[in-house]
């Protein structure tokens, strides 16, 4: 070597090359194996509210390939404050069009269930959010899912015992009517995220402190595990962008994403969030329960760049932004 | 004839309770503690409640767990923050004994797992995003998990009926004390509180109506805090809520502080058991003044 050149001691060495190593595989996330295969993601456009959502929610349906015959299908919606200044919720309107849909083709019942994380009274929150007034028979249709009864589930995040609903436990496929929303802790919050509501406040509290003190990602890939007969619908008409997920700002992407793989749902929603979904721990850590790269996803129904709008970011989230 | 609001929510009450002699949140399901404490709290006393209050009685009982906390049901095994509702019920009741000891005791070895000396180091450094003071803790739903304003609050609750004269009286005042001073930490700048997060990522948080009733429950009775502030923003919710949780939460609190409430609206129970027993306990002399100190 030159003089003027670097000179490493062996001591000095091993230390250098770890950081180097360390920053290489920052720059290319190290992901858990995926399961074969590609996995399909639909995704339609759909301007706002108003427009005709049961034709989008049905076409995925069949796009994606599920099949709901005869199936106990449980309707999993975003409900977790409300506030009429932005866009927190899943909208009546995806929950009502995913409902007629699911009884269209043939699923046996079809329930509409939550636990909301941070309120008491679920149903004065359903009422609040127009659930109760948009949805035909909601009373005999709801769950609260934090006062369900509940049964035990052997080693959900390495614990020996954890409780979830019943109402969650014997549905044959669970869709989660998540919200696509920009989330302070997670960088986003999705179809899995969305799960969250499946842990019963009556056992873990209002919020479900357990499941921050086990890690937020952590908490996500294990719900996802635990609950593996699944379909998710993101309701992506008007989105929330900033500090999510409460305090955020309405994005208007005018978009509903769909499919069974719900890694593969997330990563599609994060792409057209301008969200690199690679950066997200939660997503990282999913990629043993489904697909998250670009390549290993069939889009279907609308090309996802061409409906990419993306959403402000907080600064503590700057990095995870999308190049 | 018009509909006597409390007489329909102890008939509900008392036609629902479980063949184990528990309530479940809805009728029908599974017992809780829960809404047994607060159904135990409607029942008390009322002569017509007398057998289900005993019934009820013994599956709160066999809820306690050896470590003296009380677990939330029957399958569920590990105790939680509703021991605070048990140990105020023992008190209300006038048992004083190895149970209510054992209970008092447990709350008293539990405290949230937040404010540890790292994080209060970091916090020192560099702010954390969630704000508040770390040095005061309450109590969590679940051991090993953060303090939260309301099992904090239901805490308080059970200490309060400690007796003054008894061994655990200043052990049981030491922490009464601290945990008043986290609730005041953790009140949202519009007077009240929500489930005990003021200010994240710089942005205040609002309160939540049914959480500014159990908050001022709590702290109702001290001397050491102005608390005037407080019981306006519950007298300004009570009227506007539609929620029924929210509406006996903030009469028993407000009750408690000496206000005289105008009759609730005639209105027929719901399905929902915790709601209704706590409407109970909301009306005059409804059970609302067991939760007060003392």
């Amino acid at each position: 070597m030159a003089d003027g050149g670097l000179r490493l001691t062996r001591r000095e060495f091993y230390p250098v090359a770890a950081l180097a190593v360390g920053a290489a595989c920052s720059r290319k996330p190290r992901l858990p194996l995926s399961p074969p295969g590609n996995s399909a993601v639909f995704v339609a456009k759909a301007a706002s509210y108003a427009a005709e959502l049961e034709r989008p929610i049905e076409e995925g349906l069949r796009a994606c390939g599920l099949d709901v015959r005869g199936k106990n299908v449980l309707l999993k919606p975003n409900l977790v404050e409300f506030d009429a200044s932005t866009s927190i919720n899943t909208h009546t309107a995806v929950i009502a069009a995913a409902f007629a849909v699911f009884t269209k083709v043939g699923a046996a019942t079809v329930r509409i269930a939550e636990g909301p994380g941070h309120r008491r009274d679920t149903l004065f929150l359903a009422e609040q959010a127009g659930y109760r007034h948009g949805i035909a028979q909601w009373e005999k249709l709801f769950i609260d899912l934090n006062r369900d009864d509940v049964s035990a589930v052997r080693g959900f995040a390495g614990r020996g015992e954890f409780f979830f609903p019943n109402a969650a436990l014997d549905a044959d496929l669970i869709v989660s009517l998540a919200k696509m929303k920009t989330h302070h802790w997670a960088g986003a919050t999705l179809s899995m995220k969305n799960f969250f509501g499946l842990v019963p406040g009556a056992v873990y509290g209002w919020p479900k402190n357990i499941l921050h003190h086990i890690g937020i990602a952590n908490s996500i890939v294990a719900l996802n595990k635990t609950f593996r007969k699944t379909f998710a619908i993101v309701d992506g008409i008007v989105g929330m962008e900033g500090n999510g997920p409460i305090q955020g700002t309405p994005k208007q992407s005018g978009v509903l994403i769909m499919g069974a793989d719900l890694p593969a749902v997330d990563a599609t929603c994060c792409r057209i969030m301008g969200i690199d979904p690679l950066q997200l721990e939660y997503m990282r850590l999913a990629a043993e329960l489904g697909h998250i790269e670009e390549s290993r996803i069939e889009q279907r129904g609308e090309n996802a760049l061409s409906v990419r709008a993306p959403f402000t970011l907080i600064k503590e989230f700057q990095h995870v932004r999308l190049a | 004839m018009a509909l006597d609001f409390r007489q329909t929510r102890i008939e509900l009450l008392l036609r629902s309770q479980n063949a184990d002699g528990g309530w479940g949140y809805f009728a029908g399901r599974q017992s809780w503690l829960e809404p047994t404490c607060y159904s135990l709290l409607a029942l008390h006393t009322l002569e017509e409640g007398k057998t289900a209050t005993e019934r009820g009685w013994k599956f709160l009982r066999a809820r306690q767990r050896p470590s003296g906390g009380f677990s939330p049901n029957a399958l569920v095994p590990d105790a939680c923050w509703a021991t605070s509702l048990c140990v105020t019920l023992h008190a209300v009741r006038g048992e004083f004994d190895a149970g209510w000891k054992l209970g008092v005791e447990w709350l008293l070895a539990s405290e949230g797992a937040e404010g540890t000396w790292l994080e209060r180091a970091i916090n020192l450094v560099r702010p954390l995003p969630v704000e508040y003071d770390r040095r005061f803790k309450g109590w969590p739903w679940l051991p090993g998990t953060s303090s939260w304003v309301e099992p904090t609050a239901h805490a308080i609750v059970a200490l309060k009926k400690v007796p003054p004269h008894s061994a655990i009286s200043a052990r049981a005042q030491k922490r009464i004390e601290e945990a008043e001073r986290m609730l005041m930490d953790r009140r949202s700048t519009d007077g009240g509180w929500n489930y005990g997060n003021r200010r994240v990522l710089k942005t205040n948080l609002p309160s939540y109506p049914e959480t500014t009733g159990i908050a001022l429950t709590g702290l109702q009775g001290s001397k050491r805090w102005n608390l005037q502030s407080a019981v306006d923003a519950a007298r300004k919710e009570w009227p506007q809520t539609q929620s029924s949780l929210a509406k006996a939460w903030l009469a028993i609190a407000l009750r408690n502080a000496g206000d005289t409430l105008p009759a609730p609206e005639p209105l027929a129970p719901g399905n929902d058991l915790m709601a209704a027993a706590l409407e109970a306990m909301a009306c005059p002399q409804g059970g609302h003044q067991w939760l007060t100190a003392g």
